[in-house]
This record gives C-alpha cells, structure tokens and sequence, in this order.
C-alpha cells in the first residue's frame, strides 16, 4: 500500500472514531473539541509556511480574518449555504496570501516577520471602516442548525464539532499529502538550502510564494471556524495575541513535521484550562488568577524551543537510536 | 446517568410528600436547596476593568449581605465571576464556561455590547432559555425578544441618553458649535442614532476605535476644534479612560474652561476621574447624566443603606457610581429571585421579571419598564453638574426627570416617585 | 495652522519615544542577529522596578537611574543566561532564525506573567517629573510641553553618546566587528560573548529609558510596552534593521505618518497607516531605508 493510500485511510479512520465520540459526549467537551480541530489546523498552516518553507510569518491573525470575513460575508450577504461559506473563506484567504506572497517575496527573514506583524494589527482595525463588513459589530457567522435529517438530538455543538473536525481533517490531510511528495522534499531543500535548490533548478520565490498562498487559505479556513465559535466576525476576534499563541502552539508540536500537529492543537485548549483550575486552586489573588496562564504557556514555549527546537519528534528520534 | 434520576426520583417524590419545605428543584440547574448559582462574565482587568472592575465584587457583597439576612428562601446566592479581559473571545469563552462547566442557574450582569453579544450566542443562552439578567449595556438591541429571549436590560439605552442630552443642549446652550467624540462601534452608533433621532446636528463628529483614545488623539481633536468662537460643547460619549484622556488633554493645552462638557454616563463617574489624576477644576462643571442618585449624596435612603453594605461587606473598596450601580442591580436579581416562588425555575424568573419587574424596588430616580413586550429597564435619565469635590448635583438646582425611548418618541418631564426601599435594603416581595 | 503645528509637535515627542524603542531593537539585532521581543518585557519590568522607587524615595529622578542601570543589567544578565545558552544548542537549520525569536516571545511572556503576579494588573500611573502645561507662545498654548523637550532632550542626547561609542571607542569597534563578523573578531582577539552581552546591556538600558519616558502619559500594567514594541519593531524595519540612524529617522517616519494621517485622514486608521508606511518603503528597499549596500547573510 502506497503511503498516501495509507494516510487516506488513517484519516477517515480518525473521523469516524471522531464522529462517534461525538455522540456521547456533552456540549462542553464538543465546544472544546470544536477550538481543537480549529487550532489544529491553524497550526498546520503555520508548519507549512515556517516549517517547510522557511518564512516566518507573525501575522496568522490577519490571514484568519480575511477567511473569516470572506466566509461571512458569502453566508450573510450573498446567502450561501454556510458550507460554501467556509470553501470561499478558504479560497479568499488563499488568494490574499498569493498577493502578499508576492508583495514580501523579495523580503528576508525579520523583514517578513516585521511586515506580518504590521498586518496583524492593520487588518483588524480597517474592518471597521467598511460599513459592508460590519463596523466594529461585525458580522454574523450563522452555521444554522444541524440539517433536519439528522434529527432533533443532533445538538447545537455537535453540529459546530463536525464541522470543524471534518474541515481540519480535509484541509490537513491535503496539506500532508502536499509536503510528503514531491513539493514536501522541495520545500525542505528550499528551507534548508536555498542556494543550492536554486542550482538544482528549484525556482524559490515561486514555492514560496506558493506555500504562503497555501497556508493563507489553510489559516483562512480555520479563522472561518473560529468564528463559528464566537458567533460572529469582528475586528476584535483577532488581535495580536492569536499569532503569537498560534505561533507556540506550532513551536511546541515540531515546527518541521506535520505529524504530531494536533498535539498544537490539544496543548493549546487544554494548557489555558489547567493554568485557569490550578490558579483558581492556589489563591483569590486576581494577578495570579490572570496571569497564570500566559506563564504556563510561555514557560512551555521556552522549555519546547531550548530542549526540542526541531519538536518532540527528536527526543522520539533520539530515544530510538540510543 | 441512570444513578443520578434514580435519586432525583426519589427525592422528588419525598419532596411531594413533605410540600412545607421549599420544593426540590434538583432539576433545576444552578438551584439546590440551599444554594442559587449566578454568573457574571465582565472585565476585571485591563483599560475596562480599570472602570468596571468593582462590578462583580459589589454584586456579591449585596448578595453577601442577603445570605446573612436569610438568602433568598432560604437559599444562598453564589455568584461565579469570570474575567472576560473585554474580548469577544473571553466573552464567548468565560460564558460557555459559566453556562456549561459552573452550571449557574442564571447570567446577571453581564459587561459589555459586542463581549456579551458573542456570549450569548456561543453559550447558545436562547436555546437553553438561561435567564440573562440586568445586562450591563445600553444597546437598544438587546431589547429584541426573538433575538434575545431571555435578556433583560437594566441601563438605559445610549440613544435614550442621546436624546436627553440633545434637549439640554437644544434647552440650554442654544446658538453654540456642538461636537461628538465617541467610539466607532455600536456604542457610539446607537448615541448617534438618538441625536439623529432628536433632530440634534453636530458640527462636526469625531471617532476612535475602542481602546484608541489617548492624549495625542486627544489633542489632535482638540487643536481642530480650538479656534472655534464662543464656547462650544463638547459631548464625551466614551468609557472613563478615553474621557480622561480627553480631559487630560484639554489641561495640557489649557483648554478646558473653553468649552462645556457633556459626558456620557458610561465615563463620567468623578471618583475615577479624580482618581485617575483629572485636575479637580477641570470636572468643576462637567454636566452628566444620570438614573441613579449620587453616589456621594449619603441623604439618599439608597445610598445610605448601600454605603453600610459596601463598608462591612466589600472592604477596601471605595464606593463610587459603579458599585452603586452594580448593588442595585443585586437588588433587582434578588427581587427577581423572589419573584419567581420557591419553586425557582428558569421560565419561572423570566415570567416574573415580565409581569411584576417595573414595580421592583430600586435607588434608580427613573421608572422600570419591563413588561411581556418590553425588556427595557430604566427608560431615562435627570442632568447632573459636577463640582470640584466630585459631586454631582442636579443641573439647574432643581431635579428634573426625563423620560423616553430609544426610536422617535419625544422626550417628557416625568413625576415617577421611586418605590420605598425594603427595610434595611432586604426585599420581602413575592 | 494650529492643527498642522500640533501635528508637527505630536509627531516629534511619539517619534522620540518611538526612537528609543528601535534603537533596543536595532542594538540587539546588531550585535545577536535575534529579533528581541523581550525588548517590551524588560522596558516594562524596568519601568515597574522605577514606580517601586518613586513610592520609596518619591523622586522621579532616582527612579529614572535606576531604570536605566536597572535596564542594563537585566539585559546582561539575560543574554548571559538565556540568549546564550540557547545559541549554543541551535547551531544549524533554519530554526536558527525562528528559534531565538520564538524564545524572546516565550520570555516576554514570562516577564510579564510574572509582574502581573507580582504586582498585579491594575493600572497604575507614574507622574512626570516636570510639567505638563504647554507652553504658552505669544498667548497661544501648543501642544509641547516641558515634558515633550525633556523626552526629545533626551533622546538626541542618547543618540549622540550611542554614536560616540560606536564610532570612537574602542568598544564599539568591538561590537561592530563582532556583529559583521564573529569568526574573525574572535581570531582578532576580541571576546565575542563578552562584547555582545555589553550590547544587550546598552539596547536593556535604551528600554529602560523609553519605559520612563512613555508611562507617564499613559499607564502602568504589565502589557503597556507592547504598542510601542510594534510601533518601535517597525520603524527599526523602515530604517534598515542595521542601522541605528536608520532606527531614528524610521521612527520620526513613522512618528510623522501617524500624527498626520490621524488629524487629516482620520483618528480611526492609525494601524492601517502604519503597515501601508512600513509596506510602501520595503517594497522600494526591501531591507530598509538605511541596508547596507552588500546584503549579509540573514
């Protein structure tokens, strides 16, 4: 069986068993889940573009509201059906990243990072000054109820749920098959090597500009998911903080290797929720309460960069060999 | 989960048989026999909890204080507080929570126009029918039944403020430049809308995103309205940070006795101004408007009594327009509570509010006006002046009542007395 | 003509404070090659430790000094500690990049974690330390006031004493050469980790100074750097990451396009205008006004 057949069917395995742990399970495990497989794939979009292709981006926020506001306006304005909603949100997003991609083609490492930075927290704010995007309200992002034939126990989150794991597995499953073929070893050559992929006749700037379009609609996709989950997109959906926090997430699974990527995701809803019970646990201090847990996560980053800055695949690795 | 109805059979029945004592409402999430969780999602940290910070401590000390007069039949009231940092994410996040880990039986409370908007759908509070009582915000959409079923407003509307301050403007300053400096979201949209509706035309509108107003924006709109002749008004219908720094500014450029400011109610309270460093002559005249007495006017019964509650429940704290506010929608819950029966249920608390809510007892100087098609608290406002001390006295010397609605309608002097207030501030209704 | 004056003035105290922040940046890149965004975590540590010494000694004075030497000591003591170390394990792949960057984020985050468990997270003020009246000019109040001059004072003084080191000292040689090339610094004699960890400790107390220098208008929490971490990262990259003057002149850029986009554009776009600022001038120079005319490695 060739890999990619056997990836197909880990992945269909892997919702199926989702699917059913999905009907006994309540709202509260459904509502993090749906944040899981959000994260997740948001994760998986910034492995692809820093990971594989070398660039290092601070602005996943920004390319999550494109898709966001793309998707909403489609389902709110133009009344899609919510599911085409969410495939605009990707196909915006990912044109936006060709553009961009273009536009910062030319710039190196902190350069690219200053101008993401700069996006992150440009896009936001010019939301609100287009009445068709809501102002500062935003606009709604209606997923509806789950369809009739489904029953009247189909609950609310159970339908957000599905949604979100399935469209996180597609887009994942699509993206790890991209980077295991033959544009996987040639992101890896261009990252690690550009020079010498230029010689072997690798055009770079065109791979990059093409994993940045990937990854945008990637990111696109999953910032129409979130959205899901708050209701509606707003400018302050997005801050600054979610690239960052996105950016751990991705640091702590491996930022070379697409395998371990929903632990990103697990980490990322889980680590809040201990720090929250652990500081609620200690004291009635609110300082400690607030900050808690940006220490934890922050203290993981640190631990995830010093001990495993190629992720925890290499202490997997290393264990094997001894 | 067959254990569990078991015992809630059993327990259920035994409570049929025993109809004396207050009826088991196991069912019922959020109400034990001895206990009624309650949940607050607002900010306690950041620009907004600098302002709102001491909502979720004042409720509880209001509900401390009926805990040890007896609780509501009996029950304790426990109020779970989260700190949702003013973000549409927190929101979402700490209501979900509120709803679905912490099981309260109702919301109250809840700080914020977009935050608590993003909360109620994520926590899908409507399909649960979770009462969401005395929401802090004055969007007029939140009085929408179909949109929020189970939401009941207790501030009035920005747009009713808009419109009361127009008419003083219209009364009072005929002839001046007007200006507008608010928030460019709905905050500062529904004001806009009850100027409009009040026919009032500024001269010239300035916004700021949320969180935006500092001294340079501050000043940047200071130096362009400057050279306008005689002393034009300026209406500052912001939070409390984005006032002083407005204020702030003023001083800088020595401009703060060129015009006459209005500040909207939401960031005019004069202990945080002072506090946050606001020179005493430069809130020496500021006109605000108000449905609550003063928090400094210790002749009010209201006051008085919550002043008492504030010093042995929630020391340390000082008591401002914020923890007046925050005590007197505790009362209202705790009125509500009753309301409903002994046998508390969620449908219960909502009836109750609808049939008997705009005859509860409360300090504010303005009617309740809740009905079965109507979810709207405190339906207008009276014009106060500060003075150096950080006193508001009503403008004009004499206190004069008026009342409206967010669309169209004319605003009208009112003769509203407000309710009695229960003895000790403990409300004995049913 | 008011308007335009208060432009003016509003542009040249931002743009001061914003230069301070970018000179950190540019000071950490120079000499480590790394991103610092625990830049924003020391200044407001720094600027915690001097609002101590304001409510022990109540002299603004004092406060500043201990900020500034406070700030630099910190900046040793992490690139010693913490910056080190990790170089040392990250020797190759393009982690080398990211890594380090990452770091200073997860510190950053640490830094003001711990303040707010520490100090808590209520807002508190620090006063400035001479008024705050504008100055009245035949009758007309603008919008500069003796605090502005003191924050523009200062910052042309610390550029002139920066400039003074780097291009007459010895040291600064040092740090030059050390930056441009390690390898034949060190066959040269000159102590590589010592001298960059001096570089660290300069860029802490720059911070340190902008934390002084910027609270008193605004608040202290523990997040209150984190703005002017954005604004002071992009005007170091319109001036060219290499380049101190760069630092400056990106920062009166952006100074300049803030202020004046805000009172003729709108008091609503002031992000917006930042990035279109920051993508209009890399995409005529990709690195930066001031890069060097040979590109080194990245």
């Amino acid at each position: 069986m060739t890999s990619s057949k056997r990836r197909l069917i880990t992945f269909v395995i892997i919702g199926w068993v989702l699917l059913l742990i999905s009907d006994h399970v309540g709202p509260l495990r459904l509502y993090q889940g749906s944040y899981v497989a959000t994260y997740t794939l948001a994760v998986a979009s910034i492995i692809l573009l820093t990971g594989y292709s070398g660039q290092l981006s601070l602005g996943h926020g920004a390319l999550m509201a494109v898709g966001a506001y793309a998707g909403a306006l489609a389902i709110d304005k133009a009344t899609l059906n919510p599911i085409l909603g969410l495939i605009v949100a990707t196909f915006v997003a990912g044109l936006f990243g060709l553009i961009l991609g273009f536009a910062v083609a030319r710039l190196s490492g902190p350069y690219l990072a200053g101008t993401t930075l700069a996006l992150a927290v440009a896009l936001p704010t010019l939301a609100n000054e287009f009445e068709i995007l809501g102002g500062q309200q935003g606009l709604p992002f209606d997923v509806g109820s789950s369809p009739e034939r489904f029953g009247e126990e189909f609950s609310q989150y159970k339908w957000y749920f599905w949604i979100c794991a399935l469209a996180a597995l597609i887009m994942i499953w699509w993206i790890a098959n991209l980077v295991s073929g033959k544009y996987g070893r040639t992101y890896r050559a261009l990252r690690d090597n550009p020079i010498a992929a230029e010689l072997s006749g690798i055009n770079v700037g065109r791979q990059k500009v093409i994993a940045f379009a990937i990854s945008s609609g990637a990111a696109g996709l999953s910032g129409g998911l979130l959205v899901i989950l708050l209701g509606g997109v707003s400018p302050s959906a997005f801050p600054l903080g979610v690239s960052f926090f996105l950016l751990t997430g991705a640091i702590i699974t491996g930022l070379y290797n697409l395998k371990g990527v929903i632990l990103g995701g697990l980490i990322l809803v889980a680590l809040p929720e201990i720090a929250d019970s652990l500081a609620s646990r200690i004291g009635e201090s609110e300082g400690l309460t607030n900050s808690l847990p940006d220490l934890l996560v922050s203290a993981l980053l640190i631990l995830a960069v010093v001990f495993t800055p190629n992720g925890p695949g290499q202490i997997l690795k290393r264990h094997h060999s001894k | 989960m067959k254990r569990l109805s078991i015992v809630s059979a059993v327990v259920a029945t035994g409570a049929m048989l025993l109809s004396m004592l207050p009826a088991q409402a196991a069912q019922t999430t959020g109400v034990t026999s001895s206990e009624i969780k309650l949940g607050i999602s607002s900010p306690t940290s950041g620009s907004a909890g600098l302002v709102y910070g001491k909502v979720p401590g004042a409720m509880k000390a209001y509900f401390d204080y009926i805990n040890a007069n007896g609780g509501v039949y009996g029950r304790k009231i426990k109020l779970v507080a989260k700190n949702d940092k003013y973000t549409v994410k927190g929101a979402a996040a700490s209501t979900f929570d509120l709803v679905y880990q912490d099981n309260v039986f109702a919301l109250t409370g809840a700080l914020g126009t977009a935050t608590h908007q993003a909360g109620y759908k994520a926590a899908s509070l409507a399909a649960e029918n979770v009462p969401d009582l005395f929401v802090n915000s004055g969007w007029s959409g939140f009085n929408d039944k179909t949109a929020y079923p189970t939401t009941f407003m207790v501030l009035p509307t920005y747009a009713m403020e808009a419109k009361v301050m127009a008419k003083v403007i219209k009364d009072n300053f005929p002839g001046q430049a007007t200006f507008i400096v608010a928030q460019n979201d709905e905050f500062g949209d529904d004001a806009r809308a009850g100027f409009g509706a009040a026919g009032h035309k500024f001269t010239r509108e300035f916004f700021y995103p949320q969180g935006g107003m500092d001294l340079a924006t501050g000043k940047t709109i200071l130096s362009a309205i400057s050279a306008v002749p005689g002393k034009p008004v300026v209406v500052l219908f912001g939070t409390g940070d984005a006032t002083v720094a407005m204020l702030k500014a003023a001083e800088e450029l020595k401009l703060t006795k060129k015009f006459t400011w209005l500040a909207g109610s939401v960031g005019a309270d004069a202990n945080t101004l002072l506090a946050l460093k606001v020179e005493p002559e430069t809130i020496d005249g500021v006109l605000t408007a108000s449905f609550m007495p003063d928090a400094k006017d210790s002749t009010d019964t209201y006051v008085k009594q919550f002043m008492a509650i504030n010093t042995k429940y929630n020391k340390g704290v000082v008591f401002d327009n914020y923890v007046l506010a925050a005590m007197n929608s505790a009362m209202l819950t705790v009125q509500s509570l009753r309301a409903a029966g002994k046998n508390l249920t969620r449908d219960g608390v909502i009836k109750a509010i609808e049939t008997k809510g705009s005859s509860f007892a409360s300090a504010g100087l303005v009617p309740l006006g809740y009905s079965s098609t109507s979810r709207i608290g405190y339906n207008g406002y009276w014009v106060s002046q500060i003075n150096a001390k950080g006193e508001g006295k009503p403008f004009g010397g004499k206190l004069v009542i008026y009342t409206t609605d967010s669309g169209t309608g004319a605003v009208s002097v009112s003769n509203f007395v407000r309710p009695t207030m229960p003895k000790n501030g403990i409300p004995t209704n049913s | 003509m008011n308007q335009f004056i208060t432009a003016v003035l509003t542009s040249l105290s931002s743009g001061a404070i914003y230069a301070l922040m970018s000179i950190s940046l540019v000071l950490v890149w120079r000499s480590t090659r790394v991103i610092n965004f625990t830049q924003a975590g020391q200044a407001v540590l720094t600027t915690y430790i001097g609002y101590g010494v304001i409510q022990k000694t109540g002299s603004y004075w004092i406060a500043l000094a201990a900020a500034v030497i406070g700030g630099a000591l910190i900046g040793a003591v992490i690139d010693r500690f913490f910056m080190r170390p990790i170089f040392k394990r990250i020797t190759s792949g393009p982690i080398a990049l990211i890594a380090p960057v990452v770091a200073t984020l997860g510190l950053l985050g640490i830094i003001q974690a711990s303040i707010g468990i520490i100090w808590g997270i209520s807002y508190q003020s620090i006063e400035a330390p001479v008024s705050t009246d504008g100055f009245d000019i035949n009758g007309q109040v603008i919008a500069f006031n003796r605090f502005n001059l003191f924050v523009l004072a200062t910052v042309t003084v610390t550029m002139l004493l920066l400039t003074i080191l780097f291009q007459r000292t010895n040291i600064g040689l040092a740090l030059r050469a050390s930056a441009y090339s390690p390898e034949i610094a060190k066959l040269s004699g000159i102590k590589v980790d010592a001298v960059r960890t001096f570089g660290w400790a300069i860029a802490g107390a720059a911070s340190g100074l902008a934390g002084m220098l910027y609270i008193p208008g605004y608040y202290l929490y523990p997040n209150a750097m984190d703005l002017l971490l954005v604004f002071g990262f992009i005007a170091a990259v319109i001036g060219g990451l290499d380049s101190l003057i760069g630092a400056v002149v990106g920062a009166m850029i952006l100074g300049f396009g803030l202020s004046f986009s805000r009172t003729y554009i709108s008091t609503e776009i002031l992000f917006p205008t930042a990035f279109i600022l920051l993508i209009v001038v890399l995409l005529i120079k990709p690195d930066g006004i001031f890069s060097a005319k040979k590109k080194r490695g990245a």
